[in-house]
């Protein structure tokens, strides 16, 4: 679904990425971890080219998003992303976060997208605050409604940078579950996070990266139960 | 008592013979037309400035790079050098004709002068958006400019009236500077009934007094909307 090549990018001289080839198959959840600076996020942000890359190429579902004659406004649509600072429309209800991209990218009628919007917000838990707006929600709602906005777009892939970071402690269950039950539906996942039991439940398949590339990579249980790398090991012995 | 007299007689002679109070009247109004229409071209000239530096930043395009450097030099200029020498230079090397309009004069004057103030007005504007808003929309698959008008701009606007409001109260005030090149506005005109009274110093207490109220009012009517406005705020 998602394959990257060599992919590369530096920040002026300095080197953020040092070529990672990667191969995310449909239905895979890709758990990426690492210390900050290691350069997951911009790798995560790479994917939909909110980060332009520097080299090397992102190609996904056949398209090559890195080439400048490709639409990535049109790519973007199927490749939902959350953000860590839930980034919701402060000038928007509720609703009309939803709403708003599929009436005006999609040509959807109002009628079905408030429609589409309810079911939505019924599958996150917050039927009742579509009329809110989101400065009066709580960080966990902010970031349930997030990913309601992203899903309203029936995206292939969802994409997720630190999505628990901000939140309170007490309100980082409500989102993991949420996103729990996305990975049960099948929805191909690629989260940076740093929420190791998750990565261990939920993921498929479990990414180290440091110093810009992928030191280490394997099923959950054989990645928290026998790292190899020494740098893993020392980062694990860390956090565990 | 006769100096009280005197002083009531000062400010009758500058105010009712000849009907003088109607040149004050048709100066503010002339102040009034220059300093709106020099607002809305200065908005006009501001938006478009503000939406080349906002867009140049991090954008490959060479054109739009050059168009920014062409920008930002004017935004300098303009800011960095007194209005009354810009009006000067600008009525005698581009208006020579002595049939101009000097309310065109006058609004172009200061349309360009204020462009400058106003673009910083609304680029500010803009980069008070959080940058998560345009990483947002962008990730949905809105494009730059959709991004721009749906998302940045509803808010940027509660950032930028109050600011516009203020540089419009401003322009009334420097609109003052136009009677050097003999537009009859409110200033020249009460220069203008000094002459006739041989006492220069009533009727420019007077003008003084109407550009008091004038922004005094101004300044209520801009307080009432930024009321409105922070109720709009779901923070």
């Amino acid at each position: 679904m998602i394959i990257t090549k060599n992919l590369q990018k530096a920040f002026g001289d300095h080197m953020v990425l040092k070529g990672i080839d990667q191969h995310i198959e449909k239905g895979e959840k890709v758990v990426i971890i690492g210390p900050s600076g290691s350069g997951k996020s911009t790798f995560l942000r790479c994917l939909n080219l909110l980060e332009v890359p520097t080299g090397g190429e992102v190609i996904f579902e056949g398209a090559t998003i890195t080439d400048p004659a490709c639409d990535i406004n049109r790519l973007r649509r199927q490749m939902g992303m959350v953000f860590q600072q839930f980034n919701l429309f402060p000038h928007k209800t509720v609703r009309q976060n939803i709403t708003m991209a599929p009436i005006l990218l999609k040509k959807m009628s109002k009628e079905e997208a408030d429609r589409l919007a309810k079911s939505l917000l019924e599958r996150v838990g917050l039927p009742e605050k579509a009329d809110a707006y989101p400065g009066q929600l709580s960080g966990g709602q902010q970031q349930r409604i997030a990913i309601a906005r992203a899903l309203a777009m029936n995206p292939k892939v969802m994409l997720f940078d630190e999505p628990t970071s901000a939140l309170d402690p007490e309100m980082v269950g409500e989102v993991l579950s949420l996103m729990r039950e996305l990975a049960r539906e099948g929805m191909t996942m690629v989260v940076v996070t740093h929420e190791m039991g998750f990565a261990r439940e939920v993921g498929t398949r479990v990414l180290f990266m440091d110093e810009g590339i992928v030191k280490e990579e394997n099923a959950p249980q054989e990645f928290f139960a026998n790292p190899q790398n020494e740098r893993l090991k020392d980062f694990l012995s860390k956090i565990l | 008592m006769d100096w009280l007299k005197a002083l009531y007689e000062s400010f009758y002679n500058a105010l009712i013979p000849e009907q003088r109070y109607l040149a004050y009247l048709s100066g503010l109004k002339m102040t009034l037309l220059i300093a709106a229409f020099a607002v809305l071209l200065g908005t006009v000239i501001g938006v478009v400035v503000a939406m080349v530096k906002v867009g140049s930043k991090g954008t490959k395009s060479r054109i739009l790079k050059i168009l920014a450097k062409f920008c930002g030099f004017y935004t300098t200029i303009i800011r960095g050098t007194p209005i009354i020498l810009q009006v000067i230079i600008i009525y005698n090397l581009v208006f020579t004709s002595p049939n101009t309009s000097r309310v065109l004069v006058g609004t172009i004057c200061f349309g360009i002068n204020s462009g400058a103030y106003v673009s910083e007005i609304i680029r500010a504007g803009i980069e008070s958006v959080a940058k998560g808003q345009m990483e947002a929309g962008r990730s949905l698959g809105f494009n730059y400019i959709q991004t721009m008008w749906q998302i940045i701009l509803p808010q940027a606007i509660k950032n930028i009236l109050p600011a516009l409001g203020n540089e419009f109260i401003v322009m009334v005030k420097e609109t003052a500077v136009i009677s050097v090149i003999a537009v009859n506005d409110l200033m020249k005109m009460a220069q203008y009934v000094g002459s006739r009274t041989w006492d220069t110093i009533p009727p420019l207490v007077i003008a003084g007094m109407i550009y008091l109220i004038i922004t005094m009012i101004l300044n209520k009517i801009m307080g009432y909307f930024e009321r409105r406005l922070a109720q709009g705020d779901h923070h």
